[in-house]
């Protein structure tokens, strides 16, 4: 397997004020494979989504390399990191974030037409083909203020695939939703690293995490531990995965 | 000292913002107080010059001989008759006059030129400070009109030879006439002493007279000008009165005051617009603190008296600061007042009135934020403290789809479709827009028109190479028989028309025998544009100037009955034309004329090519001498030159104001809807939206609504502007200006001027946006 993410002594600090510095990530080193679903837990402050911002170009790191499919993030402009972000990475939110004056069809597209990746027809067709996965296809010509929440997630989903990134990144992206719809879009989430999309997310939630195939342990601005639990098949075995994670959690203190 | 805090503490949150809208407000104060203390000037030195000058009621010029007699006995009879006094005028052709350093004479000027000594009883010639002149042999007081014009000073010459003759004078004072100041007034006086007038009169034989009243009852003007028109005395010219003078004197200052002001009340509105939308902005974003601050039991009323503290603060600073700044804007604006009027002491009232006027700017600004505060009662604590909105929403439109546009730039698409979406919103921008293109453009058409040829219609005068003005002497008919006959042989002449104005009697409505100066000859060949009606070709019509058929309350078909060699004859009025000349009171028609009673003779006439104009003028001066000859430009020049410096001065006050209005509120707003949109723009540059991507979707909303604005303000000054300032010239004669538009200015360079400065505005705002983290916005 090929390393698809890796940060070196990443650190970043935040200045609050004369002589008040806040070190939130500290030498943070950390790899992810292509094809791997990884999800970063923690306490309230450890830095977690501070590292999702910083791995993914969002943030600037005050010191350390992190180099994303062999390109060093440090070393591009800003119109390169936009464009990084536009081709290669994929975003879910946990307020999803769409832009509220257009409608959901157009919300998922929008990536797509910017990118220029082929026609625009072409990304109508996988736009609506993405809907259809996801189960919200009736959903096109609504408005977002027309839709759940759950099914906001899922156009958050569809947006994030559009231009079929290399990474998809995800901060707390069931982090609104109620169990129900939380499972369901972590199951949508399984099914997608299954084709092939690397997902990185942050969340604090042990069910979520038990659906990812590795879980990072971030404390005070460290990954201080690390647990494998394999790729999530969804064939019943997520409680298993579930109590054996929180008993480990618990040895964390977490 | 809490709510100190606050403000300091809001102040520094929108320096920008507070600033700019500040600007505005301090502008209009400024220009609303300029304006005003512009009137007052005006009238306290125009009441001053009058007053001071005594200046006549009622004049009647003459060319011709007096019967002074007659006249004492027809002033003793009337009662409205207070002092009479007759003026002998000697008129030199420009010819013979030399003017400071200049080695050309006045040969080609416009102007009819007199010398007279200081008047007795009244109409007092004046120095700069406004005190009669008294001169010394040797000394020459020259017309004010020629000190701007030729940047004299006390201690040059004037010289006046016809070569057998010659006598130079010293200049030792500027002369402000109550009468024949304004450069629209084709008359000057240089005045001199009495001996020096005595020399000069013994070789220049060429007399004029000013018969002038000072009435017991100034309200009677009209009364006394028709009983003097009733009766034989001498009438040989132009009658004016003092409210023409005022009416000349004032003109182009009060043009100036008058946009000024216009500027000031449109500056005031988008004032008010911007703080309208500023507040309401500011309430959006502090929706939650207030619902705290309404949750933790803190009054209604105490929340919008600190909200209201600081646009009071803003409002009455800026007043001040406008008042103050208008003392010195008002010295720069009234410095033309100052050279042709001089300058009047200013009682408590003067001072007082713009100091009002910039006050109740302020006033209005503090109305106007009071009434948008009461927004503050819609807010609900738990509404605010939840949602952290006061709840807007932009409503979707399928028609305008993202996926429904295949070929416009994303970028381009997102900014049209967001000024479709919010107009509301964006309105004011657009609005704005289409205020700075109007200020800007009404001006620059003006004056193109008054600097086109073309102009010259509203002077009564059919548009021609050149004109040829034949002035009285004893042989006047053979020089003009003869100036015909040579005009007809010349090949290079390609039409010409010889026109005659004399003075006729008409029958007034009430039966009574007044004059009029009529004009006559073959009006086809140089037309005139008539605002109603058409140019007389019969004997029995005649033409109307518009401020004469007002006055006598005539319209296309009316008929006014005049005596045409000692018959009455019934004359149909056949059109009515525009003139701003000779108090904006001629008529037109084809009739016989009496060699007595003309009062002029001249010819216009267009040459085979104009590039012979320059060479025709010097022959035509020289062989009929002394003829005025003038081409058109020339003409033009003379009579508007200071009425167009100034017009130019208040075009580029206005393009500056237009360019600085469009540049601060696009400042202004841009700022305010970037902090609106602070969230949505960080979403997109999550998504992958670089800073040009956004800078290309606020680039486009600001020019989509600039060329708006530009389409509104140009259609708007072509109708709306157009009649503002056919309004105000109608007070003079000409009440249907038709703009002159130079297509490449109006339509392509100020556009273009405009979108430069709001493009590089626009993109100097967005500077900002570079700072903000997204991360830091997202995870907000």
């Amino acid at each position: 397997m090929t390393i698809l993410l890796e940060s070196k002594q990443l650190n970043k600090r935040f200045v609050l004020g004369k002589q008040n510095e806040h070190h939130v990530l500290k030498d943070v080193d950390l790899q992810i494979e292509r094809g791997e679903f990884v999800s970063v837990m923690g306490p309230s402050g450890s830095g977690k989504s501070t590292l999702l911002y910083n791995v993914s170009g969002m943030g600037r790191m005050t010191s350390g390399s992190v180099v994303l499919d062999g390109q060093e993030l440090s070393d591009l402009s800003e119109g390169a990191l936009s464009d990084l972000r536009l081709t290669e990475m994929g975003f879910i939110f946990q307020h999803i974030h769409l832009l509220h004056n257009l409608s959901i069809f157009d919300n998922i597209i929008l990536p797509a037409y910017l990118a220029r990746n082929g026609s625009r027809a072409g990304a109508d067709r996988r736009a609506a083909e993405l809907m259809e996965t996801v189960g919200i296809a009736e959903l096109a010509d609504h408005d977002v203020t027309q839709a759940s929440g759950g099914q906001l997630q899922r156009v958050g989903i569809c947006r994030a695939l559009i231009n079929e990134p290399v990474i998809v990144f995800g901060d707390e992206p069931t982090g609104a939703l109620n169990s129900k719809a939380a499972g369901e879009i972590m199951d949508l989430l399984a099914d997608f690293n299954r084709s092939g999309t690397t997902i990185m997310l942050v969340t604090h939630s042990a069910k979520i995490a038990a659906r990812t195939e590795r879980v990072l342990f971030m404390l005070d601005g460290r990954i201080v531990a690390e647990r494998r639990l394999g790729k999530y098949t969804g064939n019943g075995d997520i409680r298993a995965r579930e109590e054996g994670l929180s008993s480990w959690l618990l040895d964390m203190g977490f | 000292m809490i709510a100190t805090k606050i403000l300091r503490k809001d102040f520094q949150r929108k320096k920008i913002i507070s600033i700019v809208v500040f600007a505005f407000i301090l502008l209009s104060a400024l220009l609303v107080a300029s304006g005003t203390n512009l009137i007052m000037d005006l009238s306290s030195a125009l009441n001053a010059l009058m007053a001071k000058s005594q200046a006549p009621h009622f004049v009647q010029m003459h060319a011709g001989e007096v019967d002074q007699a007659e006249i004492d006995r027809w002033a003793a009879g009337n009662r409205l008759v207070e002092e009479q006094q007759t003026v002998e005028m000697i008129t030199v052709d420009g010819s013979t006059l030399y003017v400071g350093d200049s080695e050309t004479a006045e040969e080609n000027s416009i102007m009819d030129i007199s010398f007279v000594t200081q008047n007795r009883d009244f109409d007092f010639l004046l120095d700069l400070d406004n005190r009669v002149i008294h001169l010394s042999p040797g000394e020459v007081a020259v017309p004010i009109y020629y000190v701007q014009r030729d940047d004299l000073e006390l201690g040059d010459t004037v010289r006046i030879t016809d070569g057998a003759f010659e006598r130079i004078f010293t200049i030792a004072a500027f002369v402000r006439d109550a009468q024949m100041n304004p450069s629209i007034v084709h008359s000057k006086r240089f005045l001199v002493h009495e001996d020096d007038y005595a020399a000069l009169r013994e070789h220049f034989a060429e007399t004029e007279y000013l018969i002038e009243f000072r009435l017991t009852d100034a309200g009677q003007m009209d009364r006394f000008s028709q009983a003097y028109q009733s009766s034989g005395l001498p009438k040989k010219g132009t009658a004016v009165d003092r409210n023409l003078f005022k009416t000349l004197n004032g003109l182009t200052d009060g043009i100036v005051a008058g946009v000024v002001i216009v500027l000031s009340l449109l500056l005031m509105i988008i004032a008010i617009l911007c703080l309208r939308f500023t507040i309401i902005a500011t309430i959006e974003e502090d929706t939650k603190e207030i619902g705290v601050m309404k949750a933790i039991g803190i009054a209604r009323g105490d929340i919008r008296r600190i909200y209201l503290a600081k646009y009071a603060v803003m409002g009455v600073l800026a007043s001040v600061l406008g008042h103050l700044g208008s003392l010195f804007l008002g010295r720069v604006l009234s410095a033309n007042i100052g050279i042709y009027l001089g300058e009047a002491s200013k009682g408590l009232l003067q001072h007082a009135v713009p100091f009002v006027a910039a006050s109740s700017i302020g006033l209005m600004v503090f109305v106007s934020c009071a009434v948008v505060l009461r927004r503050l009662s819609q807010i609900t604590p738990v509404e605010a403290l939840r949602s952290g909105t006061v709840g807007e929403s932009a409503r979707n439109m399928p028609a305008l789809a993202l996926k429904k546009s295949r070929l416009l730039d994303v970028n381009v698409f997102l900014g049209f479709r967001d000024v479709v979406q919010r107009f509301k919103l964006f309105g004011l921008l657009c609005f704005v827009f289409f205020f700075c293109a109007f200020v800007i453009i009404v001006p620059v058409h003006f004056l193109t028109t008054i600097q086109s040829p073309t102009f010259i219609s509203y002077m009564g005068i059919g548009q021609s190479d050149i004109r040829i003005d034949l002035r009285q002497s004893d042989d006047m008919v053979d020089r003009f028989e003869r100036m015909v006959a040579y005009l007809g042989d010349d090949p290079d002449v390609e039409r010409f028309s010889p026109l005659v104005t004399s003075q006729f009697t008409m029958i007034g409505s009430d039966g009574a025998p007044e004059t009029i100066s009529i004009e006559t000859g073959d009006f086809s060949i140089f037309p005139l544009d008539y605002v109603a009606g058409t140019a007389p070709e019969q004997e029995h019509e005649m033409a109307l100037s518009s401020l004469n058929a007002k006055e006598m309350e005539k319209e296309v078909g009316d008929t006014i009955t005049l005596l045409v060699a000692g018959d009455e004859r019934e004359m149909t009025v056949s059109g009515i034309y525009q003139d701003v000349t000779n108090g904006g009171r001629t008529a037109k028609a084809v009739l016989p004329h009496e060699p007595d009673d003309v009062l002029s003779y001249a010819v216009s006439l267009d040459l085979v090519s104009q590039r012979l104009i320059d060479e025709k003028v010097r022959e035509y001066s020289e062989a009929f001498y002394p003829a005025r000859v003038t081409d058109l430009e020339g003409y033009l020049a003379q009579t508007l030159g200071n009425t167009i410096e100034q017009l130019r001065m208040v075009t580029m006050v206005a393009v500056a104001v237009g360019l600085a209005v469009a540049v601060l509120i696009t400042s202004l707003f841009l700022r305010m809807l970037i902090s609106k949109d602070a969230s949505q723009i960080a979403i997109m540059r999550s998504m992958g939206f670089s800073l040009r991507d956004v800078r290309v979707q606020y680039l486009s909303r600001a020019l989509i609504l600039l060329s708006l604005g530009i389409v509104l303000g140009t259609v708007f000054s072509n109708t709306l502007g157009q009649r503002l300032v056919s309004a105000l010239w109608a007070l003079m004669g000409a009440s249907q200006i038709k703009f002159v538009i130079d297509l490449l200015q109006a339509y392509v360079l100020l556009p273009l001027l405009l979108m430069l400065a709001v493009s590089v505005t626009t993109l100097i705002n967005m500077a900002g946006i570079r700072e903000t983290n997204i991360a830091e916005m997202i995870m907000e």
